[in-house]
């Protein structure tokens, strides 16, 4: 039984899966569905009432019954990669190959519609606030004289994306940064705006949770430091326990979601507490391993191979 | 008028160009000039910052 792995070549943190997978002798398929159609084909039947479905690359091929699971980690559009690509075609090869592999009844980390539903960030504030966490008090507005109460309320609030995707055109940017007191929120008619109060943070707390499993690393903050991931402080991440309530609050959250991975951000305040800042469902988990040597790609390559158990 | 986000811009950073190690379609990831895998060389990685919470911002959002 095989493992597929969608996501693309350049992708170095899912080689410390495939590693892992190919010490324990588990059969793998690495799949970017940028290559498809191309280097990457497919071919699927649905004749009277049987499905069959094959996929190939690189002259592997793996049929949809020999799968064991399916890990989608940094795929790229489908038909990125094509002579000729097109929004027709993405369309047209992501209908094939999701369609197809939607057919299947094998485990996903993470599965599509789970996935698409924890990259809500609006969602995620209020399962996490359901499931235990401590939520900073957070408004996501068009109406420039809420956000001006809310800050007024709140006197120290941060502005941050509500997608977590930056602006393409041009290239920007937008790390979560600390509101001046004299902003004009006038501009926040333009778009929908993400404010909250600022926690005055000790630490930053990355939690990757994977299947039952919990990996969380804390690293010190600046005094004043706001976006953990920009500046270097010259401190690493090192291994922290996670408290009682944490570990139940996860628990909750992932049974919710139906998330497999999880990568949780936190902000630790100088009592202690956690602070909820976010659930990445797809989230970056080799710059934690590498420093603190925790065995998360193991840990994947675990699930991957016996979801479930 | 824009978005009030966009008032806390920064340029964004050029993603570096890795040139240090390339994809092995045999073994199915990444190796190094010397055949070896690039994630042996945490050093390496470290460096490029191909791993980190920021590595996907220019095409993925989840980090």
């Amino acid at each position: 039984m095989t493992v597929l792995i969608l996501t693309c070549e350049q992708d170095v943190t899912a080689d410390m899966v495939v590693a892992q997978l190919h010490k324990r002798g588990v059969p793998l398929v690495r799949f970017d569905p940028g290559d498809l159609p191309g280097e990457g084909a497919l071919s699927a039947e649905y004749v009277r009432g049987e499905f069959r479905g094959y996929l190939s690359m690189g002259g592997r091929v793996v049929s949809m019954d020999g799968l064991r699971s399916v890990w989608v980690r940094r795929p790229s559009e489908p038909a990125a990669h094509a002579p000729e690509p097109s929004a027709w075609l993405s369309a047209e090869s992501g209908q094939a190959l999701y369609g197809m592999l939607e057919c299947t009844q094998v485990p996903w980390m993470n599965d599509p519609s789970a996935a698409a539903k924890a990259r809500l960030k609006p969602w995620q504030l209020r399962l996490a606030h359901q499931s235990g966490f401590p939520v900073p008090a957070t408004v996501i507005t068009t109406y420039p004289r809420v956000a001006r109460q809310f800050a007024d309320q709140y006197r120290h609030v941060v502005v941050k994306v509500v997608s977590g995707k930056p602006p393409s055109e041009p290239p920007m940017a937008l790390p979560t940064t600390l509101v001046p007191p004299d902003a004009d929120f006038s501009d926040v008619a333009a778009a929908p705006t993400l404010l909250q109060r600022y926690i005055a943070k000790t630490a930053d707390i990355r939690l990757t949770s994977v299947g039952n499993e919990s990996f969380a690393a804390r690293k010190v903050a600046e005094p004043g430091q706001v976006d953990g991931r920009y500046g270097d402080t010259g401190h690493t991440w090192r291994p922290v326990d996670v408290p009682g309530r944490v570990a139940r609050a996860v628990a909750q959250y992932r049974k919710f979601s139906g998330l497999a991975y999880g990568a949780f951000d936190f902000a630790e305040d100088s009592e202690g507490t956690w602070w909820f800042l976010e659930c990445n469902q797809g989230g970056q988990f080799g710059f934690v391993e590498l420093e603190t040597e925790q065995p998360i790609a193991d840990a994947v390559a675990a699930w991957l191979s016996a979801p479930g158990e | 008028m824009k978005p009030f986000a966009w008032n806390y811009a920064r340029p964004a950073e050029l993603a570096p160009v890795i040139d240090q190690y390339a994809y092995d379609s045999t073994l199915q990831l990444n190796v190094l000039p010397d055949g070896r895998p690039a994630i042996m060389d945490r050093v390496l990685l470290a460096a490029v910052g191909t791993t980190t919470s920021t590595a996907g911002s220019a095409t993925h959002f989840d980090d």
